[in-house]
């Protein structure tokens, strides 16, 4: 099982490695370091303006948010663990030659997924932070504090992710239900207490014991070990049969540039267990997670501020639908077909547009429910302006294969810089006045050209698909 | 003769690799051709350079009359493909994916000719079943049948046999035998040498990229050789030469 382990890290590295260069791979983690490095340099300044300790809290949201978005193994298995993905992952398939149970196998892959996730992206934040903290006057305790509660933040979001998931995969019944109790009980614990409930991982931040950072540890290891026990995997049950949907989709989307292209990403993505969990678990929570957090920094916000910068996070979250549709697409799919690279990303742009109907969707009830209907409309523009420049950046940088080149840094750096820079003016611009919001709209101009020249490029290049 | 493809100096080149170099070809209209050679001789990417899967490192590929670095989806729109990986998309059916080919192809009313590839190759029973949960030999009909959808003047193939049960090798061979007596020109990469020396007209053998030989069963036969044997002395000969 260990050896499992290792085995597919040694694959995971080598596919990157191989992909972008060993030096350039091994960077990803260096550069993130450096911007947790430079960020860090943000802290007194963002202290001396949130009620104390504020910061940390939504530090520690943040990373259980990052771990929410990574954990959705539960969603994803059985694409993993199908024997005829092949693809995804070489280890995994060619372990089935082994005396080793399905769950082993998959229990593998989750821990070298998290590995993975905790080497890339969370320790060298951590890192960061430490390497800053003495310019910006954090005890060597606290760093220490940080390094496991951080990490442990980030942990509980992954294994909440995946417990929901797993329990959403067996049962849709069991997982309203137990989506319900959780509301009901944290509602009836803030209604009780007036606030709301600890949660463990800052507590070992803020008032470090051993009893809770045990507790916390255990509580992480159970949900994990009851979401890989609870997973069943669904490559034994058979042929998964299905009456024509296709002609008929493909009719209703007689609009869209590429009906036929579009009813088959369609298709994909609701049969691959996507569709309505992958909304709520890559969207829907998320977002909620974000407008929580976003609630908290509402004393220091003008008024409207929080569903502002609400609706500029929705339209960053909402252009990596975009990457939905590109996740199942093999290029022996179209190799035999009259289709193009520029067809591909133009038709899965139609699509696109049209799935963008729920980013605004949550944002119009976002406001409705905040009482911010005045500001409605320059809501809605800067999600969509924002979500149309940031997949325009997207589809340059990565074509077709986002999922993979977001782990080359030169991808990822000119991703944050190109997204990044117009959405802090835009949020400067909405917190000085509502209605300057609306000129995110401007960005979708930009956002066609450089979709142009993106294809242009795709279809220059080698391969679009890794 | 009019040549359905003609190939000029084609290569291609994956860094220091050279996969194809600087390949020759002329392939006529009528034509079954095969393209035989040993395991990474650059069959399979000469097949995709001239359907315009890949690009060409140097040289020019024509094939139908359209050059396939300029106009790649144009060569794809007239011919008939089936890769070497067979990997129809994954969450289609196989009747779906028949229905997707013939859309994307714009062909209108494609429900007739799938029925009659349904039961020529004896997978009906498999029409609703995700092509992800297909077997080996299934998804390759599958692969089979979308290439001929469209009843192209030209296919190309690659190893189309090879995960094909023995009655199903059969009446495919009949299939393409009687495919070009209708027409139509046929260029397929094999290793199975007995199936090229009974059925081609014209074969081209290649070795680490490079063109060996090109000839005909029937010159063979005059000459009271078996392909198998010449090809087996070729590629020795050739692999003690360098
Ligand atoms: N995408 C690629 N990247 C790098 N090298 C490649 C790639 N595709 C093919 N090659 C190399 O090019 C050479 C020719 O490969 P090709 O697949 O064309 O051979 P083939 O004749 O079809 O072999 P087989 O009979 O095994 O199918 C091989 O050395 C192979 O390793
Ligand atoms: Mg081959």
């Amino acid at each position: 099982m260990f050896e499992l382990f290792v085995a597919m890290f040694r694959e995971e590295w080598r596919i990157h490695a191989v992909l972008f260069g060993p030096a350039m791979f091994a960077l990803l983690p260096a550069l993130i370091g450096a911007m947790a490095f430079m960020g860090a340099f943000l802290v007194p300044v963002v202290n001396r303006a949130l009620p104390a300790g504020d910061l940390a809290a939504i530090v520690h949201i943040l990373f259980l948010l990052l771990g929410a978005m990574v954990g959705g193994f539960g969603l994803v298995g059985n694409e993993v663990m199908n024997r005829r993905f092949g693809q995804a992952s070489f280890v995994a398939y060619a372990a089935r030659a082994l005396p080793l149970s399905e769950q082993r196998i998959f229990a593998a892959f989750v821990a070298k997924d998290t590995v993975y996730y905790l080497i890339l992206w969370i320790l060298p934040v951590i890192a960061g932070v430490a390497l800053a903290s003495p310019f910006i006057g954090l005890p060597p305790e606290a760093v220490l504090r940080l390094f496991l509660s951080l990490q442990l933040a980030f942990l509980a979001g992954l294994a909440g992710l995946f417990l929901a998931t797993t329990v959403y995969g067996r049962s849709k019944g069991a997982f309203a239900g137990l989506a319900v109790a959780i509301v009901v009980a944290v509602g009836a614990f803030s209604l009780a207490s007036g606030a709301l409930p600890p949660f463990p991982p800052l507590a070992v931040y803020r008032d470090f014991s051993w009893p809770v950072l045990a507790g916390t540890v255990a509580a992480i290891g159970v949900a994990l070990a009851v979401s890989l026990l609870l997973f069943r995997p669904q490559s034994a049950g058979g042929e998964r049969r299905h009456p024509d949907r296709f002609t008929g989709l493909r009719r209703r989307l007689g609009r869209l540039p590429y009906p036929a292209l579009g009813a088959k990403d369609l298709l994909d993505l609701w049969r691959s267990g996507g569709g309505v969990g992958q909304v709520l678990f890559s969207l829907l929570l998320p977002l909620g997670l974000c407008w929580f957090l976003l609630s908290l920094l509402a004393p220091v916000l003008p008024s409207h501020g929080v569903l502002l910068l609400f609706a500029v996070l929705a339209g960053v979250l909402a252009s990596t639908m975009y990457t939905w549709l590109t996740a199942f697409d093999t290029l022996g799919a179209y190799a035999c077909l009259p289709v193009g690279v520029g067809d591909l990303i133009r038709s899965k742009l139609g699509l696109f547009a049209l799935l963008q109907l729920v980013p605004a969707g949550v944002v119009l009830g976002a406001a409705l429910l905040s009482g911010g209907t005045d500001v409605v409309l320059p809501a809605l523009g800067l999600a969509l302006g924002v979500s149309a420049w940031s997949v325009g950046v997207t589809v340059y940088l990565a074509g077709l294969s986002p999922n993979v080149l977001v782990y080359d840094p030169r991808v990822l750096l000119t991703y944050l810089a190109g997204v990044g820079l117009p959405v802090v003016v835009l949020v400067v611009l909405g917190l000085l006045h509502p209605w300057l919001g609306l000129l995110a709209l401007v960005l979708i101009v930009p956002a066609v050209l450089v979709v142009r020249s993106g294809i242009r490029r795709w279809e220059a290049a080698d391969s679009a698909f890794f | 003769m009019a040549m359905v493809i003609e190939a000029r100096g084609l290569s291609k080149h994956y860094g220091e690799t050279v996969a194809v170099d600087s390949l020759d070809l002329e392939v006529p209209a009528g034509a079954l051709y095969g393209l035989l050679g040993p395991n990474g001789s650059g069959k399979s990417t000469t097949i995709r350079m001239l359907t315009g899967q890949t690009p060409a490192s140097a040289g020019t590929a024509t094939v139908l009359g359209v050059d396939a670095a300029a106009d790649p989806v144009g060569v794809r729109r007239l011919v008939g493909i089936i890769p070497e990986q067979e990997t129809p998309p994954s969450f289609l059916t196989a009747a779906e994916y028949l229905r997707f080919a013939g859309a994307v192809r714009g062909l209108d009313g494609i429900e007739e000719a799938a029925a009659w590839w349904f039961e020529f190759l004896d997978f009906g029973d498999k029409k609703d079943v995700l092509c992800k949960d297909l077997s080996r030999g299934t998804r390759q009909k599958l692969m089979f049948a979308q290439a001929f959808l469209h009843s192209p003047r030209l296919a190309l193939i690659d190893e189309p046999l090879v995960n094909f049960d023995p009655i199903v090798q059969h009446d495919v061979k009949e299939f393409l035998v009687d495919y070009v007596r209708r027409g139509n020109t046929i260029f397929l990469s094999t290793h199975i040498l007995e199936v090229a020396e009974e059925v081609c007209t014209g074969f081209a053998i290649l070795h680490r990229g490079r063109l060996l030989a090109t000839g005909t069963p029937d010159e063979l036969r005059e000459a009271g050789r078996h392909l198998p044997d010449v090809f087996l002395e070729l590629v020795r000969q050739d692999r003690n030469h360098v």
